[in-house]
């Protein structure tokens, strides 16, 4: 079940998204943490951010919006409180980093490249529901090409570059941040979309817009997977709507190294340990010995995007 | 965990009880606990829904959590379809609960609508505690007509007096609950007494303001949307009260739901 995502080996390809998988500690009474590929912490800027005010979610058909706005400690704070927790377990942190400036992106590195316990970093330059930074860094290939550039240069760990679906063209994308030097990408994250209470003639979230996740994203998130995997020559991490071992076996199958599970996480704390179960008993099923058999085994013509 | 239906019968109309059956190494849940429910296999609707717990008791082999609730939206209606033996996934129970005082001297019960379900288990939770004393229980309950206040018998034999309001006029006072308890306010004293409450949310501001001069203790139970009960997702955010200046927010489903009246931003 082990994999490779950029210089980082991972004892099977499951891990948990960001931002829906609190710090670890919040659902350590409900699932064995070991047994996870790696963790993906929620997204940490320079500084402490308040989030946004709520309401913040709204379930939709086979999804949810969320508009949270980016709220944690700060980096300094996530440090010293969050982070010696997770080296109680011999599970890889990836710290997922957002910044608003270039310049936050480098400190960012900087401190988490000194930092005891880190083993990579995922750089959301696709958040939507924030003002600054984000999705605009995500959806230039300039600009993802700059970040991606900055990151590499600081630091020696490896680097996922988390991309957003709200683009015209993911693969242009992906191949300026591999220009850019990164190790891995992962994708996608939420797409933007919004609700309407038709009472109150509101919308649901105080943000106005929200990202969706959730089952409903899962056949865009494939077919955008499926594209980059064809696109770039570095390890392509699947997201979006994972909420079983199935799901997961399809983004390997059509090329993703390794898969994260976010909105599942909130129906059901153990999904993660499920899905690593089911994907070994397909293993089994198939008579194959290495998962990475499975990575990228769709039959298809050689369409590509 | 997985539970099966025991029982899903409306007893008034919109408004069901729900009796799950658990497995045994279900926690008790405390007063103010909620649990995460949802329908077995589904994913439309997609999250679990937050219910405070109304009762609770162990048989031999095995729990059974009792939920109050009234039909409001698609995951409601949903829920109000499941017959006795489907499966359910029910999570918990998750949450700070009420602090519980056995030595006060008189506690008053106020909620609004469906907020009777939490505050009847509270109720019946200090009736057990204070058996043996003479401690006052008073319960305030408003709904918006006579025909929706559910659960007026099981309250009356608990609290022995439940002062009533509907929004029509159909029953007791007309109008909000906490304009009949503004009556009666005075009459609870910090130190001895003490105040829970579980309604709307204008029902709980006004109950802020009746005690701006009142420094009982008070808690109350907020009702949020969320998604993941346990803390991770941020989504169930509760704005708080300015500390040093920095706007700040608690998570209703970790954090609280249960929580002290004036840590609240009222906005």
């Amino acid at each position: 079940m082990r994999v490779d995502i950029g210089g980082l080996i991972i004892k099977n390809p499951v891990m948990t998204a960001s931002g829906t998988f609190g710090y670890g500690k919040e659902y350590a009474p409900y699932l064995d943490i070991q047994r996870l590929g790696a963790i993906i912490t929620k997204g940490t800027s320079l500084e402490p951010r308040a989030g946004n005010k709520p309401p913040r979610i709204m379930e939709t058909p086979c999804g949810m919006l969320n508009a949270i706005g980016l709220e944690n400690p700060g980096i300094r704070a996530f440090i010293k409180e969050k982070l010696p927790f997770f080296t109680e377990f011999d599970v890889p942190v990836i710290v997922n980093i957002f910044g608003e400036t270039i310049d936050e992106f480098k400190k960012l590195s900087e401190l988490l490249s000194e930092a005891k316990g880190v083993k990579g970093l995922e750089v959301n330059i696709s958040c939507p529901n924030v003002k600054m930074g984000g999705i605009i860094f995500g959806s230039d290939p300039d600009m993802a090409h700059a970040v991606t550039k900055e990151v590499r240069r600081l630091t020696d760990l490896p680097i996922i570059i988390k991309l957003t679906p709200n683009v015209t063209n993911i693969c242009s994308i992906a191949e300026s941040v591999e220009k850019g030097g990164a190790d891995a990408v992962s994708l996608i994250n939420t797409l933007t979309g919004m609700s309407v209470d038709i009472e109150q003639r509101t919308p649901h979230l105080a943000n106005v817009t929200g990202g969706l996740s959730g089952p409903a994203i899962k056949p865009i998130a494939l077919r955008m997977v499926w594209q980059v995997a064809k696109t770039v020559k570095i390890p392509v991490i699947g997201v979006g709507g994972i909420a079983n071992a199935r799901d997961a076996l399809e983004f390997l199958i059509v090329g993703a190294r390794a898969v994260q599970v976010g909105t599942a996480n909130f129906i059901n704390p153990r999904v993660t340990i499920d899905i690593i179960d089911g994907i070994e008993e397909y293993l089994k099923r198939h008579n194959m010995a290495d998962v990475n058999d499975l990575i990228g085994a769709l039959h298809e013509e050689g369409k590509t995007c | 965990m997985n539970g099966t239906v025991v029982k899903n019968k409306e007893i008034y109309t919109g408004h069901f009880l729900l009796s799950v059956k658990l497995p045994d190494s279900f926690k008790t849940p405390m007063p103010g606990q909620f649990v995460m429910l949802r329908e077995a296999g589904r994913i439309d609707p997609l999250l679990g829904r937050p219910f405070g717990v109304y009762h609770f008791e162990r048989s031999g082999n095995g729990a059974g959590v009792v939920i109050l609730y009234k039909v409001v939206g698609k995951g409601t209606v949903l829920l109000s379809r499941l017959k006795e033996g489907d499966f359910v996934e029910l999570f918990g129970p998750y949450g700070r609960a009420f602090d519980i005082y056995p030595e006060a001297g008189k506690v008053a019960f106020i909620c609004g609508g469906i907020g009777v379900a939490p505050i009847t288990y509270l109720a019946l939770h200090y009736r057990r505690q204070t058996v043996a004393r003479d401690v006052k229980l008073v319960c305030y309950y408003g709904a918006s007509k006579a025909g929706n206040l559910v659960g007026m018998e099981k309250l009356e034999e608990i609290c022995g007096k439940v002062f009533i309001s509907t929004d029509d006029g159909s029953a007791g006072y007309q109008g909000m609950i906490t304009e009949k308890f503004a009556e009666d306010v005075s009459s609870y004293e910090s130190g001895t007494s003490r105040i829970y409450a579980c309604g709307p949310r204008p029902m709980l501001k006004q109950l802020r303001e009746l005690l701006a001069e009142n420094p009982v203790s008070c808690q109350i139970l907020m009702e949020e949307r969320m998604a993941c009960g346990v803390g991770a997702c941020l989504g169930c955010t509760v704005p708080l009260n300015d500390v040093e200046g920095i706007e700040g927010y608690a998570r209703a489903c970790i954090d609280g739901p249960v929580f002290n009246i004036r840590d609240i931003r009222w906005i």
